[in-house]
């Protein structure tokens, strides 16, 4: 009855009822705990911005150490090199290897500082009153959940290289603390993702037009 | 619906995920403090290229340790020179000090071999050689060639000063009795003496090998000379002869002197043999001046007294002579060593020499120039007294005192000529000639007087009267008869003479008593 295109979307919460985050049951929002597998019951994900904004600062400091301090070292005949993630790409760029610098430029810059404001963009626009259409902010939820995984291919490269370079003397690449920086701050994203609740999209949009 | 609405119950409590990013806060800023703190100082160095250094790459070393990278290379503000910035680690600011010497590593091929061959796949790096100065700094002058020795390792550092360089070169061993016991350092060439300066380290137990009269001769390669005592050929080991090297000792016959400090300086002979032709350090400079030809005489050859040596050639002032003009007698400085006439080698021994040459030179001691070696034409200053000089006093030319002169070889030969006319010109020929006359005429007087008319005929009358004479003495004449008689009456006497005489010796008693013969002894047989 209440179509696609209805402004105010029919909410299980308003209909006083809770959907248990474990197995899913809809249950009276009254109860306390879910009546099949006995997990406790909240109508939306407790303090859920509170924890993305905070996950959200985590991983922004933890993007810090990822620039700043060396992803890679290289020992290459006894002459070690360290290389930072924009060093890395600079350097790619200097051999005219642009589609992998592209690829590494998206993947460990765009992507990461991207979530890092999609996330706070939400966290910001559920409590303020303006005009961007609730459609769109549940698509950017999705596609930062979506793409967050895949921010990790400058951590999977060193990964893929420190296993596979170790030629003795000649070459041995070892990773640096900015990988680990950087590996900590891509889950921090995505756990700052997944303590998103998007309903609260839909909290605000029934606060608005109710 | 409106009234389904439910009620939702908004905790406004603070939530403990809010601690995630203050640990990671606090951490951050725990690393960000721990970094600063444990940052070294940085540190300035000037070089004069920048070859071999890369900013973030070359390291800072101490005995191969890494203590520093180096962050930045740039221009010096001269244009000229390169500022070098590096951070050390914390742990390397003791190293810091106002002798501390940084160089640049790579690969280098010297004559006293390869170094730094690591670096040539691994780059070159910087290393840091700690100094003990009390003062700390952090600003530097790289030095442009790694030292041959780092600083502050015991031992003795002196000067050497050469008049040419020869095949010695930095690097070079110095080598006492044929063993290395330390290297030369730097070599350069004085621009205002035009002589070269070597410094010279000597290794800490070899130290109190050198003293005063240590003398340093060049080694290196083969030396071949000809000089007033012959052809000399002379060679050191193969590695000098390919590489070089300067030999220490002390000259024959010279004994130990005091030992050395620091930065004292000795002259570097080219050979061993110039060591042992000037072993002595105090020597008086006198001038002299020929008046011929000085071919062949070479500086450093031998003066003479007499056949001893007792100095040395050092210059031919030439600029000296060009100031006086052609047809000048040519100014030769030499040295007369009182070393040499067993002296004491210092300023007494000098004092003492030069008062001895003054008061010969009154007696007539003149230099000149004599022949050492037919073959090779080499020339000596001789000196030598010649009574006939005595009364002459010392010169003065060019400042310095003059031995007076006399001409040798051919020259030499037209002043004895000269010499000897003057002495036939002193003779007084004519009245010796007069008084002659004088004779000749009195003895002509005396053969034509009578009486020597009148001699023939006496000597004639006298040689018969001595004819006759000899005449009555001939064999047949009676004369001679009765000497032989009366002589053999003689010898019959003297037999019987005789005769007595020996039984007076056999028996002295005869002359009383009569003469008894004993029987001949038998000699008793059978009895054992």
């Amino acid at each position: 009855m209440s179509g696609v295109n209805s402004p105010a979307p029919e909410t299980a919460a308003s209909r006083g009822l809770a959907c248990c985050h474990v197995c899913l049951k809809l249950s009276p929002s009254t109860a306390h705990s879910c009546g099949l597998c006995g997990a406790s019951l909240h109508t939306r994900l407790p303090d859920s911005r509170q924890r993305t904004i905070a996950l959200t600062i985590t991983a922004a400091l933890l993007y810090i150490p990822a620039n700043v301090l060396p992803i890679m070292s290289t020992v290459q005949l006894g002459n070690a090199t360290d290389s930072t993630i924009i060093g890395g790409i600079l350097l790619l760029i200097h051999h005219g290897s642009y589609p992998v610098a592209a690829v590494i430029f998206v993947a460990s810059v765009i992507i990461p500082i991207a979530k890092l404001f999609a996330l706070t963009w939400l966290s910001w626009s559920i409590s303020g009153t303006h005009g961007v259409a609730h459609r769109q902010r549940t698509r950017l939820y999705r596609a930062t959940e979506l793409i967050g995984k895949w921010s990790m291919t400058d951590v999977f490269v060193v990964a893929v290289l420190v296993a596979l370079i170790q030629l003795g003397g000649l070459l041995i690449i070892t990773p640096g603390p900015a990988a680990l920086a950087f590996g900590a701050m891509v889950i921090v994203t995505m756990l700052a993702a997944e303590s998103f609740d998007p309903r609260l999209i839909w909290d605000q949009e029934e606060r608005q037009h109710g | 619906m409106a009234d389904a609405k439910p009620k939702v119950s908004e905790r406004r409590r603070f939530s403990p995920i809010w601690i995630v990013p203050a640990v990671a806060l606090l951490l951050g800023l725990w690393m960000l403090i721990y970094t600063y703190q444990n940052q070294g100082p940085e540190i300035e160095i000037v070089f004069p290229t920048a070859s071999g250094i890369e900013p973030g790459k070359t390291k800072v070393k101490v005995l191969d340790v890494n203590v520093g990278l180096v962050r930045s290379v740039s221009l010096g503000e001269d244009l000229k020179s390169i500022v070098v910035k590096a951070r050390l680690d914390k742990e390397a600011e003791a190293l810091l000090r106002d002798d501390t010497e940084f160089w640049v590593v790579t690969a280098r091929l010297g004559t006293s071999g390869v170094s730094g061959i690591s670096t040539l796949i691994s780059g070159g790096y910087i290393q840091l050689s700690p100094g003990d100065a009390p003062a700390t700094r952090t600003s530097f002058v790289g030095l442009p060639e790694p030292p041959v020795t780092p600083a502050g390792t015991p031992g003795l550092k002196v000067e050497l000063i050469g008049d040419k360089a020869g095949s010695v070169t930095a690097g070079d061993p110095i080598l006492h009795k044929g063993f290395p016991v330390g290297r030369i350092e730097s070599a350069r060439l004085d621009v205002e003496t035009e002589k070269m300066l070597y410094s010279v380290f000597i290794e800490e137990t070899y130290q109190k090998l050198v003293n005063s009269s240590t003398r340093f001769w060049n080694t290196s390669g083969i030396s071949f000379n000809a000089t007033a005592d012959g052809i000399q050929v002379e060679t050191g080991s193969l590695l000098t002869i390919l590489i070089g090297g300067v030999s220490f000792g002390a000259p024959t016959g010279v004994p130990p002197g005091e030992p050395v400090a620091n930065g004292a300086t000795f002259d570097l002979h080219p050979d061993f043999a110039s060591v042992n032709r000037h072993p002595y350090r105090v020597g008086l400079e006198y001038i002299v001046r020929f008046d011929q030809s000085i071919r062949g005489l070479r500086v450093g050859a031998p003066v003479d007294y007499r056949g001893i040596r007792v100095g040395r050639v050092e210059e031919i002032l030439i600029e000296e002579l060009s100031i006086s003009g052609a047809g000048e007698p040519i100014p030769v400085l030499i040295t007369i060593q009182p070393g040499r006439l067993m002296l004491p080698d210092n300023e007494a021994g000098a004092a003492q020499m030069r008062n001895a040459v003054t008061n010969s030179v009154a007696l007539g001691m003149r230099a000149s120039l004599a022949t050492g070696s037919l073959i090779t034409g080499s020339k000596y200053v001789a000196l030598d007294v010649h009574e006939r000089e005595a009364g002459s006093v010392l010169g003065n030319y060019a400042g310095r005192q003059t031995i007076p002169t006399l001409p040798s070889g051919l020259e030499g030969l037209e002043y004895q000529i000269s010499g000897l006319l003057s002495k036939l010109n002193d003779l007084p020929l004519d009245r010796l000639a007069n008084s002659a006359a004088d004779a000749l005429q009195s003895a002509d007087r005396l053969l034509a007087s009578q009486s020597m008319q009148e001699l023939p005929v006496t000597l004639d009358t006298t040689l018969a009267g001595v004819r006759e004479t000899l005449d009555s003495v001939s064999g047949d004449s009676a004369l001679q008869e009765q000497l032989s008689v009366a002589l053999a009456g003689l010898d019959h006497s003297l037999e019987s003479i005789r005769e007595l005489a020996i039984t007076l010796n056999e028996q002295p008693n005869s002359l009383v008593f009569t003469r008894r013969v004993s029987p001949d002894p038998i000699p008793p047989a059978g009895i054992r």
